[in-house]
């Protein structure tokens, strides 16, 4: 049996290259990516513990997650679909109307 | 058998969102006025609803929800903000085509906010969370021919699944060193997770995802821009309600289930809240535009609140508690004003800009001396001043806060509080000192009503507190077991 340590050391990666996309890309889509991408990495952690705690709330759990990650992600290609037909880009950074 | 009476308000307003939603498909765009009046009165059926029920203690549904004073006063807290918003916006939303979303997702945030009050288990907590958040997203980018609008949106949207997504991670590791989602369970449990390192990192997680919601310093960068970009009734309703779920979360996870760990997050929520407030009333002073002056205020006032996480007495959880419902009255309130100039000023000139300036706040107590009076009422109350709610609310928090021997945090906040004096005066004297520039205006009677609802909540709270006291009470009574 894969040792549970594996499987967090696993998710943290996933959550820290999400965190970084996060923080370094410009581009809408790729924003909502790193976000599936942490998203996700909560699930490995609940169905690891879930697993390995013999307890299925943690799965049970995930399949809410993944039905409100698609939810999050319908709503967010909405928002920015409205900002690509405003201006025809979806660089984050060029939507400074709002600051100080 | 569930007593599923218990839930009725939740399922009213489930149900009426689904009804209005379908109803905007038959009816045309000009008749779409009577979907606001059917949004208000399942709002009040709600209300009614709620406070008859409101000394009862149970868990239902394999006890994933919980009914008890804590849930029934936050729930009035926000069903007060929605049903506020709603007679407002039948007015903002006159004429738009598309009336039925606005009320429809306004009444599943708020079902949202309700169920992460009465969330006594992780998942119904996240589930709640989402449904609010989710509605919020699109209600912040309602108006969408509108750049601002849509940027508020954006912003809102990528800081808020941030935020959600740190908060599932850091749930995720509560579950997996407790072996439970229940919030008791965790409770029970929590042993495990504080002598463990993960523990820590868990509660950080948890304190980030929550303070986004709550908007708390250094979490704060989405809520200027949203409050100002959004449309201002839905700034009303971030401000006042989807705050305030961030703080019920925070309340049943941390208080409740995370106890044990009470020392990490008490050091954390006293650096949050000494730096939140003092930035946030540092930053208001030099704004020129009202709804995002009134988001650094708001920003403040969260720092105000998590001192109850700092100083964690019966008093002042229920200073912290009582501020949440003054704090929703006082910032609707305050938010409503800004929307009703709004709407005067582009009734004087369609294509007015910057509709949210002070400027447009001159001489206001000559051109709508109720909307005036209310708005002095208002920031009156957000600065601390009796006999208003907002006094009462800090009152009972700072005394609190000394009696238990955090006096430094106590000063810093009566500090903060004369700093903040100078913004919210500054409102009074353009509207009361400086000449008006157009004549008298009457206000459209939605908003009126919405107005004068929240100017009796913030003067009954003020002038009248006992029975809201007794009954934060009883809702921090839940908290300190």
């Amino acid at each position: 049996m894969i040792p549970l340590t594996y499987y967090l050391i696993l998710s943290s990666i996933v959550f820290s290259i999400g965190l970084y996309g996060i923080m370094s890309q410009r581009n809408g889509v790729r924003l909502l990516m790193s976000v599936e991408l942490m998203l996700n990495s909560a699930n490995i952690n609940l169905v690891a513990f879930s697993s390995y705690n013999d307890d299925m709330s943690g799965q049970v759990f995930t399949l809410f997650s993944i039905a409100l990650a698609a939810a999050e992600a319908v709503i967010g290609f909405a928002i920015l679909l409205s900002i690509f037909r405003m201006r025809d880009m979806i660089n984050i950074d060029d939507i400074n109307i709002l600051r100080w | 058998m569930e007593n599923y009476m218990l839930l009725a308000p939740e399922i009213i307003l489930a149900l009426v969102g689904l009804t209005i939603l379908l109803a905007g498909l038959l009816i045309g765009t000009n008749n779409k006025n009577i979907l606001g009046y059917i949004a208000s009165a399942g709002l009040i059926a709600a209300l009614c609803l709620t406070i008859s029920n409101i000394s009862v203690n149970e868990t239902m549904f394999y006890g994933t929800i919980t009914i008890d004073a804590l849930s029934q006063f936050f729930k009035i807290v926000f069903i007060s903000v929605s049903l506020l918003v709603t007679i407002a916006s039948i007015k903002y939303t006159e004429g738009n085509k598309n009336t039925d979303e606005f009320f429809t997702l306004l009444l599943f945030s708020t079902v949202g906010m309700m169920v992460v009050a009465s969330a006594n288990d992780l998942i119904t907590l996240f589930v709640g969370f989402e449904l609010a958040s989710l509605s919020t997203y699109a209600l912040a980018g309602f108006e969408k021919n509108n750049p601002k609008s849509i940027e508020a949106a954006m912003k809102y949207f990528i800081i808020g699944s941030l935020s959600s997504a740190l908060m599932l991670f850091g749930i995720s590791f509560v579950y997996g060193m407790t072996g439970t989602t229940s919030i008791p369970g965790i409770a029970e449990n929590a042993g495990a997770l504080a002598a463990s390192p993960i523990g820590l990192i868990a509660v950080v997680m948890l304190i980030a995802g929550f303070g986004f919601k709550m908007a708390l310093v250094p979490f704060h960068m989405w809520a200027p821009d949203t409050y100002q970009g959004a449309p201002t009734v839905v700034s009303a309703l971030l401000a006042a309600g989807s705050k305030k779920m961030g703080f019920v979360a925070a309340f049943r996870v941390l208080v409740v289930a995370l106890a044990v760990l009470s020392p990490t997050w008490q050091t954390a929520f006293a650096a949050l809240a000494i730096i939140t407030m003092t930035l946030g009333n540092v930053v208001a002073v030099s704004q020129t535009s009202i709804k995002r002056m009134l988001a650094y205020s708001s920003v403040a006032q969260a720092g105000y609140i998590s001192m109850a996480f700092v100083v964690m007495t019966p008093m002042a959880l229920t200073g912290g508690i009582l501020y949440t419902l003054s704090h929703a009255f006082m910032k609707t309130g305050a938010f409503l004003v800004v929307a009703v100039v709004g709407y005067m000023v582009l009734s004087d000139n369609k294509n007015a800009k910057d509709i949210d300036h002070i400027d447009n706040f001159k001489g206001l107590a000559k051109r709508m001396p109720l909307t005036a009076f209310s708005m002095m009422v208002f920031v009156f109350a957000l600065a601390g001043i009796p006999p208003t709610a907002g006094y009462m609310s800090k009152f009972i928090l700072f005394s609190s806060t000394i009696e238990s021997g955090l006096v430094w945090l106590a000063v810093i906040a009566i500090l903060n509080s004369a700093l903040s004096l100078y913004y919210y005066a500054r409102i009074v004297k353009y509207m009361y000192f400086l000449p008006a520039s157009g004549g008298k205006v009457s206000e459209p009677v939605p908003y009126a009503i919405a107005i004068i609802l929240a100017l009796a909540g913030v003067l009954v709270i003020g002038i009248w507190p006992e029975p809201f006291v007794y009954w934060a009470m009883e809702a921090a009574k839940v908290l300190m077991i």
